[in-house]
């Protein structure tokens, strides 16, 4: 449906603090820059390092890979994956066995193939597991790693029982020569991820990670953020394999163990492997720490320890070696340059009058509850609730606590499957539909919990609940708008008062027909609360969005809302404008209790 | 087919009360406990290295290694408990895994990896019936499989103590303001679990190859069939150990199948999972 | 506060690494040889799920009383035993470090995969290797390494013909425990026996590994095919697995094993043993007194707390026989000179501690010990004792 085009260029007279540019595209290259630039370190350490050594350090070089591809899943995308190792013999195995029956194509070729498999092996995986609850999923993978455990001690790798060694490719046949090419793989791996993790599939990752119910409620599918994360993280670890294969010649299950897959997700929590340089650093770290011991005479059995009781410290502490490191740095930039400031003021009375006065007017119904009512259990949280809103309109929704508010858009926005009665937007039905696919058919709504991932930029963030719907130009205009800190800023610097604004803000350049606000301006200031309902007022004629919003605040309904709608225990006691509702004796009763009024 | 399945009733019960277990702190402490089999497993191979090489008479060493499991379970649980006490169910769980490695390498060290001459609690033929041998650690492990969760359910839902366990499972918070010991009835959870789980390593590991590692992944059946409960339903987890041990070990008797055997659980464990979560649920956790 | 904690712990571990990794090795070693010392090492495998730690240990012993004694012309023997940990990535890590640490031989080494990760490395080297128990195949097949042991193949001729010629058991029923390539070589050694004694085994599972745990399935299976012997060739931990299954299930048969079961540990931990456990042991019975010539190494091991194994004899052996073939070197000692040494042997060097003598030679292959002495555990006991009166030996030796 054609939206009337707003003029972006509302002439905002008020100057802002100077913002940094936005992330353009001179900074897109230097992540390819650094790769080239690890490459030549790796070609210049292969010579200068002694040959006993150049061993060792390919074990290194594949270890980082693993990490990288576990960090994904662990760090991003917060998941428990206890098979890396087990992916990786995938890809070993595919590996060995081309070498096997002959398949032309060389070692390369072979590799990526593995690759390949190992990621289908882990989508494979990965679809009955991550429909729901993470740590689910850590039990299917520890269940995969030890039955692929026990398979492999009882069959061998193809090719072993006849003796036949994986052949290196030619330039990189020595062990200096392999040595390169493991770098060579590690940068194209790394440098790939980073472009990854700074894409809408990244940002998804890190969505899911922080909420479940925040990813699905900006529009993304909670399922298919997780698959995408667990299958780049399982080729990747096919990867890793095949480069195993081809270092040891003759691969076998003990490179593969369930318990090193175990030490390897430990020392992915302990480094903060989602971070590329700590997976770097965690790879010297799986190496580094049994050559102390060994030098030291200590049995080598007690590195797993040491990663053992580093794992639980690093687990109970909820942060790791990248994390404090970054902090720290992170820290030191802050005292520099200070925190970037909300810049959500109310408006000048110049402001006001380059704005005009705001128009209001209301079209067909865009969202409609008919006769809904949920239950859980005996508690009955809504009754028979009816509930039109019509295009242009900002409704409040109001009631004491326990109303069923949260209960109605829980509801509306596809959280309560299990509702009776219907709910449609702009004529049709949303029964059955799952939450991000309401979102994205124009059903948006807030969180009265703090739902944004801090991981993300505001920028990042806003991009991907928007979803590819705004303009650079148009995110931009918005985020002024309502006073946010700038694109580039990070979430984790910001107050989560601030946060809630962004995601309204970002929520509404996804140009959806309704959203739904749940007590949005909890956490303002008072100055912030007068701000926010001055652009609450304009969305409708700016955004093209009708608005539900549940306040407590009725200063804020009186002065935002064109209607609203009283609930109480989960009926609606009393719906119309804002004057009428709350001049309602029932509705002060409901406020009040039976307490006399004054 | 008959008499593996039979003696698959063994390894079964096994499966049954570490599922019984998990369960149960799955529902009241909110831990999936991965180090669960390891926790026993360190127990009963302190016991035999005590036996062996202090020459410890058998019932001191068996004494010990009960409390050392005891007291590797009540470890795990203060620290999950002092550190991530509002932390979800993933991130107190993940904690265990550290566990479970450091558990397995740590009996690498101390009690190498010789097989340990652990004095067997049970052990031998019971019966035959008409040539199909149950032997004594078979009925042993089933009489204790129904005891514990038996024994479980009876406690939850009939005693005092657990009407509080189970207050405390379902709002920790709440519970702690109306006056409910959290902490003491958190740790003696864990405590329970770590005795129950070491007496049964204890009886199962003379019958069979002692390594560590083996033992200490008992912990993946034993969560199939704890995830056929949910970990939610004690009687399922019993069903499900007992029957995952009797299909494993009817299983293995056709020599194609040998390969298959291995993967029983996992295929189980993801049936078991599409089955209890088909229906799309977003609890307050997400 | 955490951040100086981690920066001045990762300082720390960085600069102890470099100190460390810069090769601050080498300490001196207190003992009457005070001339250059000659280099030699091992690889074995020493932690993991699947140890020998004893062969290694023994050298280590040997060395140490010759050291003690003078050494060679007042040169001491340094000795390092490398741990591959089962892994082949760590096995190829540590025979280049070995190598190039200087090593002039590798002596008394135990490994699960070394000769098979590393044999064409020593050979591309001129590296040679005297293992104390040789355990995959490539051991026997190379002509870089000559073992002590007779290893697990002729080892399970050995037990085969035992069974089936001297107890007369009719029906044996073997189990495989596979690594890596072995599956051939055990089945040649099957073949060697069948070819000696035109008998068969009636059923061969070779699903098993060093890490099955349970065997009831196959216990159950050998019961249903009636057998009289069961034939495996596990090592300890796996040998008590099944005989505990064997004990549940009722099955009451000759159980005949591998030298890797020779250990008084394993005879106190097998409580069960059927109608008998049976052992062609790779090396003297040292278990048993009425059996010579164990005397020199149970001293040394006692005076070094080495565990008594069969393991440890192997190591032991390698180690004198290396000293015995120093002795006879002129000139420098080298990786070069002791390779062309080992080869140019012409007389094998006996010891009453094995039935055959041990020789490295020019040859491809070697597999210099084809002989056992049969020992058993006999029900109701928990010892070791001799079988017979002399050794078992394979008649075609390579």
């Amino acid at each position: 449906m054609p939206r009337a085009s707003h003029p972006v260029t509302d002439a905002v007279p008020v100057a802002p603090a100077p913002r940094p540019a936005l992330r353009g595209p001179s900074r897109v290259w230097v992540p390819a820059a650094v790769g080239v630039a690890g490459i030549l370190v790796g070609v210049v350490v292969s010579l200068v390092l002694p040959s006993s050594l150049t061993f060792l350090a390919i074990t290194s070089v594949i270890a980082m890979i693993s990490l990288i591809g576990l960090g994904i899943v662990t760090g991003t995308a917060g998941m428990i994956v206890l098979s890396q190792l087990t992916f990786a013999a995938v890809g070993a195995w595919i590996v060995a066995w081309f070498n096997q029956i002959g398949v032309p194509g060389g070692f390369l070729l072979h590799l990526v193939v593995g690759a390949l498999a190992a990621g289908a092996a882990g989508l494979l995986l990965g679809l009955p597991a991550l429909r729901l609850r993470g740590v689910n999923l850590a039990v299917v993978t520890l269940g995969f790693a030890a039955a692929a455990d026990l398979t492999l001690g009882k069959t061998q790798f193809p090719g072993t029982a006849a003796g036949l060694r994986i052949p290196r490719p030619a330039p990189f046949a020595d062990d200096r020569g392999y040595f390169v090419l493991a770098v060579v793989v590690l940068v194209a791996v790394a440098v790939t991820v980073h472009y990854l993790q700074r894409s809408r599939l990244g940002s998804s990752w890190r969505a899911v990670a922080f909420s479940e119910r925040g990813t699905a409620a900006v529009g993304s599918d909670v399922r298919t953020a997780k698959l995408t994360a667990f299958a780049v993280s399982a080729m990747i670890a096919g990867v890793a394999g095949g480069l195993i294969a081809g270092q040891v010649g003759t691969p076998q299950a003990t490179s593969f163990t369930t318990l090193q897959s175990l030490a390897l997700y430990v020392l992915s929590i302990v480094s903060g492997a989602h971070l590329i340089e700590m997976a770097v650093f965690g790879g010297i770290l799986w190496v580094l720490i049994p050559e102390l011991l060994k030098r030291f005479g200590v049995p080598q059995d007690w590195g797993f320890v040491i990663f053992g009781v580093l794992g639980i410290q690093a687990l109970t502490t909820g942060s790791n070696l990248g994390q404090d490191i970054r902090g720290a740095i992170a820290k030191r930039r802050r005292r520099r340059s200070p925190a970037p400031e909300s810049g959500l003021v109310p408006f000048t009375d110049a402001e006001l009058g380059a704005l005009g006065s705001v128009s209001v007017s209301h079209g067909e119904p865009v969202l409609e509850l008919q006769d809904v009512s949920v239950s859980f259990g005996h508690v009955k949280a809504l009754q028979h609730v009816d509930l039109v809103l019509r295009a242009g309109e900002i409704r409040g929704l109001i009631g004491p606590n326990g109303a069923g508010k949260s209960t109605l858009v829980d509801a509306v926005s596809g959280f309560l499957p299990q509702h009776d009665g219907a709910v449609s937007l702009a004529g049709s039905p949303l029964a059955g539909l799952a939450p991000d696919r309401r979102a994205r058919l124009g059903l948006r709504r807030t969180f009265q919990q703090d739902r944004v991932p801090p991981s993300l930029t505001v920028g990042d963030y806003v991009r991907f609940v928007a979803h590819g719907g705004a303009s650079e130009a148009e995110i931009a205009s918005a985020l002024e708008f309502f006073g946010c800190p700038p694109a580039s800023a990070r979430i984790a610097d910001v107050d989560v008062g601030t946060r809630r604004v962004v995601e309204v803000a970002a929520n509404l350049l996804a140009k959806p027909r309704v959203l739904v606000l749940d007590e949005p301006a909890a956490g303002l200031s008072h100055d912030e609360h007068i701000a926010f309902g001055q652009r609450l007022r304009r969305i409708p004629e700016r955004f093209a969005a009708a608005v539900l919003i549940i306040e407590h605040d009725l200063d804020l309904v009186r002065a935002v809302c064109h209607s609203a709608t009283v609930l109480n225990f989960g009926e609606v006691l009393a719906t119309g404008t804002v004057d009428e509702v709350l001049a309602n004796p029932e509705v002060s009763k409901a406020y009040m209790g039976e307490a006399e009024l004054l | 087919m008959l008499q593996g399945a039979i003696a698959g009733l063994a390894i079964g019960g096994v499966y049954a009360i570490i599922a019984v277990c998990m369960t149960l702190m799955a529902q009241l402490v909110r831990v999936i406990n991965f180090a669960q089999a390891g926790i026993g497993m360190f127990g009963a191979f302190l016991a035999a290295s005590l036996a062996q090489s202090l020459r410890m008479p058998v019932p001191v060493g068996l004494l010990i290694g009960l409390v050392t499991g005891i007291a590797l379970s009540v470890l795990i649980g203060l620290i999950t408990q002092r550190w991530l006490p509002e932390a979800s169910v993933s991130a107190r769980s993940a904690v265990t895994v550290g566990a479970l490695l450091l558990l397995v390498s740590l009996s690498f060290i101390l009690f190498g990896t010789r097989p340990m001459t652990f004095a067997p609690i049970v052990s031998g033929t019971a019966f035959a019936v008409g040539g199909v041998v149950v032997s004594q650690v078979t009925i042993v492990m089933v009489a204790l499989a129904a005891l514990v969760s038996g024994g479980a359910w009876l406690l939850l839902a009939k005693t005092t103590v657990g009407t509080k366990l189970r207050a405390i499972a379902d709002r920790p918070v709440a519970a702690e303001l109306i006056g409910i010991p959290v902490t003491s009835l958190t740790i003696g959870v864990w405590a329970a679990s770590g005795l129950i789980v070491t007496v049964v390593v204890m009886i199962v590991a003379p019958t069979q190859t002692s390594d560590a590692t083996s033992l200490s992944m008992l912990v993946i059946p034993a969560s199939a069939a704890a995830l056929l409960g949910a970990f939610k339903r004690l009687g399922l987890a019993l069903v499900g150990g007992l029957l995952l041990g009797v299909i494993q070990g009817a299983v293995s008797q056709l020599p194609e199948l040998m390969l298959v055997r291995d993967w029983i659980p996992l295929v189980l464990i993801v049936l078991f999972l599409l089955w209890n979560q088909r229906k799309e649920v977003w609890d307050a956790a997400r | 506060m955490r951040i100086t904690r981690t920066l001045t712990g990762a300082a720390a571990l960085a600069a102890a690494s470099i100190l460390v990794l810069a090769g601050c090795s080498g300490q001196a070693s207190t003992s009457t040889a005070t001339g250059a010392p000659i280099i030699v090492s091992s690889v074995s495998s020493l932690s993991g799920a699947g140890t020998f730690p004893e062969a290694s240990a023994a050298a280590q012993a040997a060395f140490d009383e010759f050291n003690a004694a003078g050494g060679l012309d007042g040169r001491p023997i340094q000795y390092k035993a490398y741990d591959d940990k089962g892994d082949p990535a760590t096995a190829n890590q540590v025979a280049r470090e070995a190598v190039e640490s200087g090593s002039v031989a590798n002596i008394g080494g135990a490994s699960v995969l070394d000769c098979e990760v590393n044999h064409a490395y020593y050979e591309e080297q001129g590296f040679s290797a005297i293992q104390g128990t040789g355990v995959d195949p490539f051991c026997f097949t190379s002509p870089a390494i000559s073992p002590t042991n007779a290893g697990p193949y002729v080892d399970t001729t050995l037990t085969l013909t035992y069974g089936s010629e001297k107890l007369g058991l009719q029906k044996i029923c073997g189990l495989l425990a596979i690594n890596g390539s072995t599956r051939q070589a055990y089945q040649g050694a099957i073949d060697a026996w069948t070819a000696k004694t035109g008998k068969t085994v009636t059923m061969i599972d070779d699903t098993l590994s060093y890490t099955t745990a349970d065997y009831t399935p196959y216990v159950v299976q050998i019961k249903q095919q009636g057998c009289d012997a069961v034939y495996a060739n596990l090592i300890e931990p796996g040998y008590v697995g099944l005989l505990k299954a064997a004990e549940s299930q009722g099955l009451d048969v000759t159980f005949l094993f591998l030298t890797s079961g020779y250990s008084e540990q394993f005879a106190q931990a097998a409580s069960y043993v059927g109608k008998g456990v049976y052992v062609p042991a790779e090396f003297a019975p040292y278990t048993d007194p009425s059996v010579k010539g164990n005397e020199d190494w149970a001293a040394v091991m006692d005076k070094h707390n080495v565990p008594k194994t069969s393991f440890a004899q192997g190591g032991y052996l390698a180690a004198q026989d290396f000293i015995q073939v120093l002795k006879g070197m002129k000139g420098d000692v080298t990786r070069e000179t002791v390779t062309a040494a080992l080869k140019g042997m012409t007389t094998p060097i006996e010891s009453p501690m094995t039935g055959t003598p041990w020789i490295f030679g020019a040859g491809d292959t070697h597999n210099s010990n084809t002989a056992g002495w049969p020992i058993v555990i006999k029900p109701g006991t928990t010892q070791w004792v001799a079988a017979e009166t002399d050794w078992l030996k394979l008649d075609a030796a390579k």
